[in-house]
């Protein structure tokens, strides 16, 4: 009795275990979208100071392409707008992560607490 | 706070707590140094900026690799390709650039800002734990505490008490309540048993009667006008019944509520039990006709050649519909099965209880019944005991017509009922001297009307008569 508790008890620590590494992925991707997404707001303002004598590049490898000024305000922009698609996403993930973690959490301490039961019993009779 | 909850647990909480807010702490320490360091490049980099553009060109020595370098010129001193940002270059002049250099400030300068908040409440969460220390006692807060004396409080009004459970009065009560009460319900159950048990019984007797019926296959039957939609359905064994019936209740005077029955004595069935079905039926005399489903079930049985006794009730069970009724309810008339008429129609006077009889329809009704007659007796014609001898005493008023080959006596009796379908009751004398009531055919009594017999004869007397 105990022996199989124990081994439920393994299993879903496990998958706790997994759940939790998702979880800290999530959020590690996140944070990086939440930087880059000031980083691009920046770069929009500063493309919006410069006028057209200025050229524009874009570094592509370890090429410099010009650009012109519309056209990178219009890809930065868009480069926002999809770093924010990102960032919901990982919200919602993150959301759902952590509610799968808190299942697992209760699973845990309810198998924590059988286990200990039968600790407790099997003293109990030796 | 959480470190408030108990002095006992203030330490461990207390520690705890501290280290991660140290943690905090340190963290953001870091953070703040960094962020420094970054305002402090980009000064420098605006110091240089501005001095950059003095000259046209400057002689510098450019690293050449990670190891050597090389004498070289500085030009397009105003030309600035400034870094906006994941990837992307825009050529600007020194001022551009400075203002770029700006914006990058001032963003680095509202990080570190805040990261320096978050250091500095961190902190004060610090304070607050070397305070909840100084509040578990060790200094000169004292925790104030006031116990509350229960004796001390006053207390309004008078005080509870719970009752004990076995205080003499509250049982007294209880006593003469349950004294009250069993002898009223005595008094009731007594009448209630009463009737329970005199129903038990009657109907106990009821069912020996029904088998006395059977065993004795006698001429007597029970068969009564109906006030029930059996009504229609009874005919010459309903009328047969019904002179028998009426025989026993006169015999009998009306002890109607009552359920006594004797042994091979005219049974009166109450009206309300279940098993015998027994219709009351106004005759006109103060006297009622009862039917007896089960008494017409157990004449019918012994009209089909006298079959298993145990059909009878099978039979009786069957009736579900109206229709079955008219099923089950047959006459024999030659062996062959004839629906019965109703006893609403004149002819069922024949079967009628009453007294009277009217010879005319006692005549027709005979001769109908001769064979049936016949065939009943050979069946063992039914007909309660009870209820055959008094039947016969009617039937004799009138100048008995032909009767059967093998009787004496149609047993016809011819009643008049103004009041209910006088049913003329048909008695057919077996052998053994019972009277027997035998079917009605449905011609009979059709022709007749309802003119009274002419003359009314005892029962008793009329029995006689047919036996001589």
């Amino acid at each position: 009795m105990a022996e199989a508790i124990q081994k439920k008890l393994q299993s879903e620590l496990e998958k706790y275990q997994q759940l939790q590494k998702d979880v800290s992925k999530s959020m590690s991707a996140r944070q990086k979208l939440e930087a880059q997404l000031t980083e691009n707001n920046i770069v929009k303002e500063e493309l919006n100071l410069l006028d057209s004598e200025n050229t524009v590049f874009k570094l592509i490898g370890p090429v410099l392409v010009k650009q012109d000024l519309d056209e990178a305000k219009a890809t930065v922009s868009k480069r926002l707008e999809y770093i924010n698609g990102e960032i919901q996403r990982y919200e919602t993930l993150l959301k759902d992560l952590e509610r799968k973690s808190d299942q697992h959490r209760e699973v845990l301490t309810s198998l924590q607490q059988e286990y200990q039961r039968a600790q407790g019993r099997a003293a109990g009779k030796v | 706070m959480a470190e408030m909850c108990s002095e006992i647990e203030l330490p461990q909480n207390v520690c705890r707590l501290r280290e991660e807010h140290k943690k905090v702490v340190g963290g953001c320490e870091g953070q703040i140094q960094h962020w420094k360091k970054l305002t402090a490049d980009y000064e420098s980099l605006q110091a240089r900026l501005q001095t950059l553009p003095d000259r046209l060109s400057y002689d510098v020595t450019v690293p050449f690799g990670p190891l050597a370098f090389m004498p070289g010129k500085l030009v397009h001193t105003n030309e600035i390709m400034v870094l906006l940002g994941d990837n992307w270059f825009a050529r600007c002049s020194t001022k551009q650039a400075m203002e770029v250099v700006e914006h990058r400030k001032r963003h680095v300068k509202n990080t570190l800002e805040d990261l320096e908040k978050v250091a500095k409440s961190f902190e004060d969460r610090l304070g607050f734990t070397d305070g909840a220390d100084v509040l578990g006692g060790k200094g000169d807060y004292v925790d104030i505490r006031e116990e509350l004396d229960d004796e001390k409080i006053p207390i309004k009004g008078e005080r509870r008490v719970a009752h004990r459970p076995n205080s003499k009065p509250k049982v007294e009560a209880v006593l003469q309540l349950e004294e009250a009460a069993d002898g009223g319900r005595q008094r009731g159950i007594l009448s209630e048993e009463e009737l329970w048990v005199r129903l038990d019984e009657l109907e106990a007797q009821e069912e020996l009667m029904d088998e006395q019926d059977r065993a004795l296959e006698g001429p007597d039957g029970i068969g009564e006008d109906t006030t029930s939609s059996s009504s229609e359905e009874e005919k010459d064994a309903g009328g047969g019944r019904l002179t028998n019936g009426l025989h026993l209740r006169e015999a009998w005077p009306p002890s109607s509520p009552s359920e006594e029955e004797a042994a091979c004595v005219p049974t009166i069935y109450f009206s309300h039990t279940v098993e015998p079905k027994k219709v009351r039926i106004n005759t006109g005399k103060n006297t009622t006709l009862k039917y007896s489903e089960r008494k017409e079930e157990a004449k019918r049985k012994r009209r089909n050649s006298g079959g298993s006794n145990g059909h009878s009730l099978p039979e009786r069970a069957r009736i579900r519909t109206p229709a079955d009724v008219y099923r089950v309810f047959v006459d024999v008339v030659n062996g062959e099965l004839v629906p019965r008429k109703s006893i609403l129609k004149s002819r069922s006077r024949e079967n009628s209880v009453c007294s009277d009889t009217s010879e005319s329809s006692a005549a027709d009704t005979d001769e109908r019944r001769g064979p049936l007659r016949s065939t009943s007796h050979e069946e063992a014609p039914q007909s309660d005991a009870s209820e055959g001898s008094p039947e016969e005493g009617a039937v004799p008023g009138r100048a008995p017509p032909t009767p059967g080959p093998s009787e004496a006596f149609s047993g016809t009796v011819v009643e008049k009922d103004p009041g209910l379908q006088p049913s003329i009751p048909h008695l057919t004398i077996t052998p053994p001297g019972l009277p027997t009531i035998p079917e009605r055919k449905s011609e009979e009594l059709a022709p007749e009307g309802p003119p009274d017999p002419p003359k009314r004869v005892s029962k008793f007397k009329a029995a006689r008569l047919q036996q001589k």
